[in-house]
């Protein structure tokens, strides 16, 4: 219990840290950023709107202090401002659109390079000396150094333009209506095929290397050899006496990655025209929308925080020694 | 003369290591007699654990046994295939190893480690198998319902007294214990002597003790062995080692030990440095270090000759 | 094993060899024995010396110059361009060996100030323990916890167009608590050993402590610290590159995939402008990689590899056939 308060202030003070510096960056540019956010929007902005998020962001004059917690009333209320870009839809419309999509992309391609990595890590380790264990890791590890966006592009250009096997933009066939049937599962999984395949492709690598390197550790260990002499089948050896506490260390290991995955995953939807998070934050950027990028960023924060605690609550399950 | 339980015959393991090949066990022949207890005493490297893990065929890469044979009631072992091996090991015979802490898997309850066994070896229920292992901690002093606890939460003796239980739940005919009072306090240790006594007379098993504790073994054991760089250079009845050795090298591990009784005398070790098994010398392994050394000693090996029925000693001056 | 003399061998070399060629030798045979019976070393290390050579003979080695117009858009790869051109009119060649040297200057210089800033902090953090390694853990921790490359992007929309130089201390600057990480667990490690105690009993200076009994010992995951974080620098600036972050006017080979994309060259067929310094980022990443992992495997004596091994089963096959098991 103890662990998961200290992990939950962690987090608290973490997401303060976000949000201080989001309150900072608009005001490291030099000049008024509301008024180069009005001449970005080219006059899709009334001076109402202007006051608004002038508002918004604290710029009300009053000392630093009070402007910042007038920021963060705002964030806490969930009030993010007007988008520029998509205005008049509000900031938090459009990232509550396509925050679902990043967060499948991203830990859904986390989850299946997990699954898989761990596998093979397992089997290398099992197999050290064997062809598989000393090909299978290095390939890997070339493989999965491409640059995020390199592996992306390839596999764009090789399945999507090339031989034209799947489909290259969007989350799902656009004219179908979102819904429970099997036509949209079906679309929204044959679009997520090369996005998502293009991020197991870079994340395997780690799993099948920490998991294969926690396996070598533990496989010299006292209780590994004791439940060998014990006479008991391999397979409970490797799975419930190895296994099961080389997976430790990997899973310390999840909570590093889900950054990396929604890193990742704000490149691949770039390259793939996926509707998530990172597509919108492109185009935010291209048009100077200040308070989109912003949210964006804090968004990303929360959700990187949030799967990091949920990785702590696993590892607590995991790991008997830790829960009193 | 009742047939020997285990009898080994010339055992030979190997370490190959980046700089050569290193024989931690060399042309080992011993037996053990059903319901004796054979201590293998030795310093740090000296092969006896390596001969105990033969065993049972413990040894993964790098370790190779090149040559010997071991034979359990006439089946050589090392002969056997992976099934027979699997149905051999803690049926036959099981091994208390030296560190409790580390034997025991810290991730599942103690519970689960004693009846997974029961379970690989024998066909009963898992209820049957939970009772069972009740009643194992019953024998060796913990109460049942510590089944459900992991061995972080155990204390030192409760932990080795743990692995003991394992070691008796299916009966075995041969307990391998490895250092297994080394990681203990003296008082925790004379308690579960006093419990592997009672045990011992309950179950009739022999007990393989390895220690480098000679006094330990001198109470306990029937006949002791004493090895040296890999090789077996004196084994006997444990009187006649304890109080009246005769290879060298026992001598002056007897001197090392302080006795409580009698005048204060002067400690003496063995000079020297335990000898490199990459590096081994022409002749006798304990030349370097032997006080009675004469020319022989550095030209040929001596052999483990008998110098009474059932006493055998490895020294040229024998 | 039995008949080897235990008198020593380098008693008698009469030879008066300089300490230069002996040091010389024994620098060659290390090396030697990284790359012997290690595959991935050799595959990254020939690799990256390609790569390397390209990236410093660059102005030797292209065929036109990079920066200007040269031909007329997206020509195929021929004998006069061999890698085509791009929407532009520029040899891809002469670009990707030009863009080379920008993008490994910034990943390398990125790894070195990342890497200098994570020994500093995991050392300090680890050696001196208390309040400040309470302070500088949760630093990192923080750091740890936010994802880097959004972050780098918003940073870098917010400045504007910025010079290479700004990009890699940023890149430095914001990718150091990985190695910090790890090198505090490993300071504390060897922290608690007994030589270092008794240096610091008999008053050797804090300073003097740390850098001649821990460094050292630190070596092989500083290193590889470096090697990741330079690949992670890569990936990042080319990703920034192709967001047209950084200076796009610059050739790299960041800014390369930024002017493929602006131009659709996949969609128009003109796959090289694209593919070409793709391929080149995967390869210099997948290289830096093997070297990576072939350095663990040599510091990690449980991973079981080497001559020996062969020899161990070799022994092992026999020792089986003999007793009829195979």
């Amino acid at each position: 219990m103890n662990f998961i308060l200290r992990r939950l202030s962690f987090y608290f003070t973490a997401f303060l840290i976000a949000i201080s510096f989001n309150f900072l960056l608009p005001r490291l540019m030099p000049g008024d950023p509301i008024e180069a956010m009005f001449a970005a929007a080219q006059g899709k902005m009334d001076i109402a709107q202007m006051d608004a998020v002038r508002e918004m962001y604290g710029f009300m004059g009053g000392s630093f202090f009070d402007q910042y917690i007038s920021y963060m009333h705002s964030v806490f209320t969930f009030d993010l401002g007007p988008s520029v870009l998509m205005y008049p839809i509000d900031v938090t419309t459009v990232v509550g659109m396509s925050l679902p999509w990043t967060i499948f992309l991203a830990l859904g391609s986390l989850i299946v390079a997990l699954i898989i990595g761990v596998s093979i890590g397992t089997y290398a380790s099992y197999r050290r000396e064997g062809f598989f264990g000393q090909f299978v890791p290095p390939f890997l590890a070339f493989l999965s150094n491409f640059p995020y966006i390199v592996t992306a592009l390839i596999l764009f250009y090789v399945f999507g333009l090339k031989y034209d096997l799947l489909p290259l933009a969007y989350t799902y066939d656009p004219s179908l209506d979102p819904g429970f049937s099997f036509e949209f599962i079906g679309s929204v999984l044959k679009h997520a095929i090369l996005p998502m395949g293009s991020m197991i492709l870079v994340g395997i690598a780690t799993w099948v290397f920490n998991m294969r390197n926690a396996m070598i550790n533990v496989l010299g260990e006292d209780y590994v050899t004791m439940a060998e002499a014990k006479g008991l089948s391999s397979f409970r050896v490797m799975y419930r006496y190895a296994g099961r506490n080389a997976i430790l260390p990997v899973a310390t290991a999840i909570a590093m990655a889900i950054g990396f995955a929604f890193a990742g995953s704000i490149m691949t939807e770039i390259v793939f025209n996926y509707q998530g998070l990172g597509n919108i934050l492109l185009k935010g950027i291209m048009a100077r929308d200040y308070p989109l990028i912003q949210a964006i960023l804090l968004i990303l924060v929360s959700a990187v925080l949030t799967a990091n605690f949920v990785a702590d609550l696993l590892y607590v399950w995991l790991d008997p020694r830790i829960s009193k | 003369m009742k047939s020997p339980l285990l009898e080994i015959n010339n055992l030979c393991v190997d370490y190959v290591s980046p700089n050569g090949i290193a024989r931690a066990v060399n042309n080992v022949s011993l037996t053990i007699a059903p319901g004796e207890t054979l201590g293998i005493a030795g310093e740090s490297g000296c092969g006896k654990s390596t001969l105990a893990f033969a065993i049972t065929r413990l040894h993964k890469a790098p370790g190779v046994i090149p040559e010997g044979e071991i034979f359990y009631n006439d089946r050589d072992i090392l002969k056997m295939s992976d099934k027979e091996l699997r149905n051999f090991r803690w049926n036959d015979v099981s091994i208390v190893f030296q560190s409790a802490m580390n034997s025991l898997n810290p991730v599942i309850t103690i519970g689960e480690q004693i009846t997974d066994v029961i379970l690989a070896h024998k066909k009963v229920t898992y209820k049957e198998a939970v009772a069972k292992g009740k009643e194992l901690l019953e024998i060796v002093g913990i109460h049942g319902d510590r089944l459900s606890s992991f061995s972080h939460q155990l204390s030192g003796g409760m932990r080795q007294r743990v692995v003991i239980a394992i070691a008796l739940a299916l009966e075995p005919k041969l307990i391998i214990m490895d250092e297994p009072t080394t990681a203990l306090d003296v008082v925790v240790e004379r308690e579960i002597l006093n419990e592997l006594y009672d045990l011992k007379e309950k179950f009739g098993f022999s007990i393989l003790f390895i220690s480098h504790d000679l006094s330990l073994m001198g109470e306990i054991a029937d006949r002791i062995g004493v090895m040296y760089a890999g090789n077996l250079i004196e084994i006997g009845d444990a009187k006649t080692v304890f109080n009246n050795p005769s290879h060298p090298y026992t001598k002056g591990l007897l001197a090392s030990f302080p006795t409580i009784h009698g005048p204060k005398e002067r400690l003496h070790g063995i000079p020297g440095d335990p000898v490199n098994l990459l590096k081994l010398p022409v002749g006798c392994n304990f030349q370097a270090r032997c006080s009675e050394c004469v020319a022989i000693c550095k030209k040929m090996v001596p052999a483990l000759d008998e110098l009474r029925p059932g006493y055998k000693a490895a020294c040229h001056k024998l | 094993m039995n008949n080897s003399n235990i008198a020593s061998k380098n008693i008698s070399t009469p030879r008066h060899e300089s300490e230069f060629r002996k040091k010389c030798r024994a620098v060659w045979f290390k090396t030697k024995a990284f790359f012997d019976g290690n595959p991935p070393a050799i595959v990254g290390g020939f690799l990256m010396t390609v790569i390397l050579l390209g990236a410093l003979f660059a102005p030797v080695l292209a065929t036109h110059n990079p920066d200007k117009r040269v031909a007329r858009p997206h020509v195929a790869p021929n004998s006069e361009y061999i890698l085509g051109t791009t929407r532009n009119g520029r040899d891809v060649y002469s670009q990707v060996l030009q863009g080379a040297r920008k993008t490994l200057s910034v990943a390398i210089f990125a790894g070195i100030i990342a890497t200098v800033i994570a020994v500093s902090v995991g050392v300090t953090s680890g050696y001196f323990g208390g309040k400040i390694d309470e302070w500088m853990n949760f630093a990192t921790n923080v750091f740890l916890v936010f994802p880097q490359l959004p972050l780098l992007i918003v940073l870098a929309a917010f400045l504007g167009q910025v010079s290479s130089v700004v990009i890699a201390v940023l890149l430095g600057v914001t990718s150091w608590p990985w190695g910090a990480r790890v090198i505090r667990s490993q300071t504390l490690a060897i922290r608690n050993k007994e030589f270092i105690i008794s240096a610091e009993v008999m008053g050797e200076s804090k300073i003097r402590i740390i850098m001649v009994e821990i460094l050292p010992n630190l070596i092989s995951i500083v290193f590889g610290g470096f090697l990741g974080t330079v690949i992670y620098a890569m990936g990042a600036e080319a990703a920034l590159g192709f967001l047209g972050l950084g200076d796009a006017t610059e050739v790299s080979w960041g800014s390369m995939l930024y002017w493929a994309q602006t131009s659709s060259s996949l969609y128009t067929g003109a796959w090289w402008e694209m593919l070409v310094p793709a391929i080149a980022l995967a390869l210099t990443g997948g290289a830096l990689a093997l070297i990576n992992m072939s350095i663990d495997q040599i510091s990690n004596p449980k991973l079981r590899t080497g001559p020996h091994m062969k020899i161990w089963k070799k022994m092992h096959k026999e020792a089986d056939r003999s007793r009829g098991l195979l």
